[in-house]
């Protein structure tokens, strides 16, 4: 079993593997990424065998299917309006649900609700120096983290919103990772959400009844908030992670191998030292090792690493739930997806194979079909993104007018002029049709 | 924010135009009109199944005028495509259905997302001005987009339909194929005057509009001539002689003679259905045909019998060594002589032949009265009369023979209306299986007697009442010409690629979209459009099953074998050959 066919694998190390030929063009540079992969996944595939890791799921289509249909499962995903302003961040965002029971009648059968949407600043101005001033990163860091934030925990919420209303669901998919590392929102610059902001995606707070902290809003006590909401479920919820670059499930079993002292601290050290140097992944090196249809059990992982975060966060980032990662194979040729949990499931095999047969309506795609249809339900079109800009644009002026302030109607105007686009291009000897 | 205008109050003033016809139903919506419209067409996003392909709708707009104003109108047009498109649902999921045999209704993927786009192509559009005519002005400002698009109540498109038909003897052929409740009508004045081109494979209900046609032009009295060259029409004449007692059905089989002035069109004849003759051989004919004098009415048959006998006598006397001035040309020799008598004999046999075939196949229809077709120069009133149907039945011949007969009798006929001496009323005539009479250049039939008589009736035939109908399940193989003349079309189901480049070509304002519904028609189906009706329709038409023959449907070949008895003759042949298989078989002596 462990004479692993590279052929016969997927592509996902082949994509690595381009990659890698890229960046280091020598032939002996690519026989050695080749060896070394290999020889990390024969000795993965062993431990994972040694720890009772890998499972087949057995897949039938018609046959899962025709009791598949009964289950009332909901699929999550979020959406922002992309568009980039060095400013206090313009929002057009919403999560959406898709919710279908196959077996209702049509007019029951399937309901795309936009179960969250909000439009406009996010982010409270009081006491955030950065607001309607200059980002402190360049590159807009900052723009693009208030977005993440935003986008995240306005997924949670809407999941939040589901188990508030107590909706039966036999499953809930959320497109992507279930908890987040906050790390990178930790730094102190960055601002608090409004409080109707918070008031209104995740209801059970109620910000009025008590009396409000230092921080209160600010994205690391709302998400933990969130997730420990979710705890609360009665229905399965996972996020489901398309593509992998973390090597969190690989460093977790090695720790606990380690741990388990099966194998030596040296070794531990040298095989986490190499995967870092080979930039080797969940994706690809799991790929190597699952056939389709097989899948990792999941492992208990903190996400949270409190040591790395900027400021005083060690509890919070103490508080948040463990998560169980697992990765499930949905097809010969692409790399397994990653399945995030925040409780132990108590059927691990029927989950799985739910979110197996989900991925085998999309073969070549293998990811859960539900999944793929809330993505492109939730996606913000451009012309509603534009709609929602230049609406706002005008709101923010009217604002900077009021303040008085000429820096912030300098840099109103600024939004509502755009910046130069390509179009307006002078062009040489022709007559601009 | 822009003012959408309500076609209601448009329709209330449209309602002053439609006297006889009350606006009963109001206009429901159905869509939406999308981002990017033109004169000729626009999409709009359909609600579900609140329109079909070829439905007329209405678009709410506004026009330009040519003094300045800006008027409200209602732009017309109709349904060319629907295009239904899941764009959550991919190719991919579909595969996996069908290999994993997996009911979609089963499984996660999304039922309810299917969006409709339907295209419209603009017809025109009409006023709302109470003092003017309702009819269809061309377009010269398109829709707005975002308007709504209107499904018009039946009594009000039929009213635009056949707005102004009044004064054209307007005549019923059937509904809309997309509104059943909507009725069409054509101008039986323009039908009868300006020709008609109706084209379609078979079984696509050519037979079904001709039936249609007849029929209200016998109510109107109109003389009809039918060229009928398998004998489609000979229901006609067994219904309709109950249903139209007043009207005289005739049945006629044909009689080839041609009248002094014409008798070129007989020597073609012979020289093409003979055999090929060398230069001698074709000179000796000529003086054989130069010094038979033909009489006028003289049936063929005869008259070449007689120029048998003279080519043998000829032939004779060269043989015998008299030689007189009257038994041929020059120094031909008697077998040039033979040969040319061979060929008449030839030409003679054939003809026979086919009268024969004719003659068999009218003895199929016991119950019909077969009559010999008069003669066109001395009795065309036999042939042309008020309420009078008359039908040429010329199964059995071949199609020169029968661009002969027709050519001789059309231009006879067309003579006497060109005379203006009143011996025949206007008439019309339809042809079946066009492509026999007028084959394009293409098929290298030149010199069809036919041809140029049909294309001086479609040319002229408008002045003195001659209007034709041709009718043919091949239109690639009809003369160009002929066909640019025709002023009206009845496009059935065509499924032939150079069928439908021919409709595509020959027809004006003939787009794609158009040529796409062509295969599809159910039978009877087609889209009729030209100078009979008010705009292009796809029109279902109605089918005179109380004129249709019983005793000349399809054939059943299974049930002829099932019931096939075997005749005693052909029994004791059967018999008699085994016995004299076993005397062949003991014969020693037979040559190996």
């Amino acid at each position: 079993m462990n004479n692993i066919n590279l052929k016969e694998k997927n592509s996902s190390l082949f994509t690595n593997f381009v990659k890698n030929v890229i960046n280091n063009p020598s032939i002996e540079v690519q026989k050695n990424f080749m060896d070394v992969s290999l020889k990390i996944a024969q000795t993965i595939k062993k431990i994972c065998e040694e720890e009772k890791l890998i499972f087949d799921v057995p897949y039938n289509g018609k046959k899962y299917w025709e009791h598949g249909k009964n289950y009332q499962s909901c699929f999550v995903d979020g959406g922002v309006f992309s568009s980039v302003e060095s400013s206090s961040a313009p929002f057009a965002i919403r999560s959406k649900s898709y919710i279908v029971k196959p077996s209702e009648t049509l007019s029951n059968r399937e309901k795309f609700e936009e179960t969250i949407a909000y439009m406009g600043d996010l982010y409270d101005s009081q006491n955030n120096i950065y607001d309607l001033s200059e980002d402190p990163y360049e590159d807009n860091q900052l723009l693009n983290k208030k977005k993440d934030a935003a986008r995240i925990v306005f997924e949670i919420a809407c999941i939040v919103k589901h188990i508030f209303e107590k909706q039966k669901f036999n499953y809930c998919l959320l497109h992507g990772p279930l908890q987040t590392p906050v790390m990178p929102f930790s730094g102190p610059e960055f601002p608090q959400f409004k409080k109707n902001v918070v008031q209104n995606i995740l209801p059970f707070l109620n910000l009025n009844k008590k009396e409000e902290k230092l921080n209160d809003r600010h994205f690391i006590n709302v998400y933990l908030e969130s997730l420990k909401y979710l705890l609360k479920s009665k229905f399965p919820i996972y996020g489901i992670v398309e593509k992998t670059n973390s090597t969190i499930y690989l460093r977790n079993l090695l720790l606990r191998s380690y741990k388990k002292g099966k194998i030596a601290e040296n070794d531990y050290n040298r095989m986490v030292s190499t995967i870092i140097r080979y930039k080797i992944n969940d994706g690809s090196l799991f790929s190597l090792i699952l056939a389709d249809s097989q899948a990792l059990k999941p492992l208990e992982v903190e996400k949270q690493i409190p040591s790395k975060a900027w400021g005083d966060w060690d509890v919070q980032m103490n508080s948040f739930p463990k998560t169980f990662i697992g990765y499930l194979k949905t097809n010969s040729h692409q790399a397994p997806i990653r399945i995030e949990s925040l409780k132990k499931s108590e059927n691990l095999m029927d989950d799985y194979k739910y979110i197996l047969a989900s991925s085998k309506l999309l073969p070549n795609y293998g990811f859960p079909a539900g999944l793929d249809v809330v993505d492109k339900a939730a996606k913000i079109p451009a012309w509603l993104g534009r709609a929602a800009k230049s609406y706002y644009s005008k709101y923010y002026l009217d604002l900077a007018i009021e303040s008085k302030n000429t820096k912030n109607v300098s840099s109103a105007l600024k939004m509502l002029q755009g910046g130069r686009v390509w179009k307006n291009r002078p062009r040489a000897g022709k007559v601009k049709k | 924010m822009r003012k959408i205008i309500s076609l209601k109050p448009n329709l209330n003033k449209l309602k002053s135009n439609l006297v006889e016809n009350k606006i009963s139903d109001p206009w429901t919506s159905i869509g939406t009109i999308l981002g990017q419209t033109s004169i000729d067409d626009y999409s709009f996003h359909l609600k579900k199944f609140k329109a079909k392909k070829g439905d007329i709708v209405a678009a709410e707009a506004k026009q330009p005028t040519g003094d300045g104003r800006v008027i409200d109108v209602i732009v017309w047009g109709r349904i060319m495509e629907i295009i239904s498109c899941n764009e959550f649902l991919p190719n991919e999921a579909a595969k996996e259905l069908t290999e994993g045999n997996i009911d979609i209704q089963d499984t996660i993927l999304p039922l309810t997302k299917n969006d409709a786009i339907c295209t419209v192509k603009n017809l025109g559009y009409t006023t709302n001005d109470p003092n003017k005519k309702l009819s269809l002005m061309p377009l010269n400002y398109p829709v707005y987009p975002g308007g709504a698009v209107k499904y018009p109540a039946s009594k009000d498109l039929e009213s635009l339909l056949n707005t102004d038909m009044k004064g054209r003897n307007p005549i019923f052929i059937g509904n809309l194929v997309a509104r059943k409740d909507v009725d069409v009508q054509v101008s039986a004045d323009n039908m009868v005057s300006r020709h008609v081109l109706v084209i379609g494979m078979t079984g696509s209900g050519k037979s079904v509009w001709v039936r249609r046609a007849v029929r209200e032009l016998m109510t109107k009295q109109y003389p009809i001539l039918i060229i009928d060259p398998h004998g489609d029409n000979l229901g006609i004449v067994q219904k309709a002689k109950k249903l139209f007692p007043d009207h005289k059905i005739k049945l006629f089989y044909p009689k080839i003679s041609a009248s002094e002035n014409n008798k070129e069109v007989i020597y073609t004849l012979i020289e093409r259905l003979g055999n090929k003759l060398t230069e001698p051989q074709y000179d000796f004919l000529n003086w054989v045909l130069t010094k038979t004098d033909y009489e006028t009415g003289t049936s063929l048959i005869q008259y070449i019998s007689i120029l048998i006998q003279k080519s043998n006598k000829a032939a004779e006397n060269k043989r015998n060594k008299s030689t007189k001035s009257s038994d041929g040309p020059g120094n031909t020799g008697a077998s040039t002589m033979g040969v040319v008598s061979r060929s008449l004999r030839k030409v003679y046999a054939k003809l026979n032949e086919m009268e024969q075939s004719n003659t068999s196949n009218r003895n199929k229809y016991p119950h019909l009265k077969f009559e010999e077709l008069p003669d066109p120069y001395s009795q065309p009133e036999k042939i042309i009369q008020k309420s009078q149907v008359s039908i040429l039945y010329l199964k059995g011949y071949e199609s020169l023979p029968s661009s002969t007969i027709v050519s001789i009798l059309l231009e006879s006929l067309f003579n006497h209306r060109s005379a203006g001496n009143r011996t025949i009323p206007p008439f019309f005539t339809v042809l079946e299986e066009a492509q026999n009479f007028i084959p394009s250049k293409s098929e290298g039939q030149d010199g069809y007697p036919s041809v140029s008589t049909i294309k001086k009736i479609a040319t002229e035939g408008r002045k003195f009442g001659t209007g034709l109908m041709l009718v043919s399940q091949r239109p690639y193989r009809l003369d160009e010409t002929v066909c640019a003349q025709m002023n009206s079309y009845i496009i059935l189901r065509l499924k032939n690629e150079r069928d439908q480049r021919f409709v595509k070509n020959t027809m004006e304002n003939w787009d794609n979209e158009e040529a796409k519904q062509l295969p599809n028609f159910a039978n009877g189906q087609g889209i009729v459009s030209g100078q009979i009706t008010n705009l292009p329709l796809t029109v279902q038409i109605k089918f005179d099953d109380d004129l249709t023959n019983e005793d000349i449907g399809d054939e059943n070949f299974i049930a002829d074998v099932q019931n096939w008895k075997e005749t005693p003759e052909n029994k004791k042949k059967r018999e008699f050959s085994k016995d004299f298989d076993e005397v062949f078989d003991v014969d020693k002596r037979k040559p190996h």
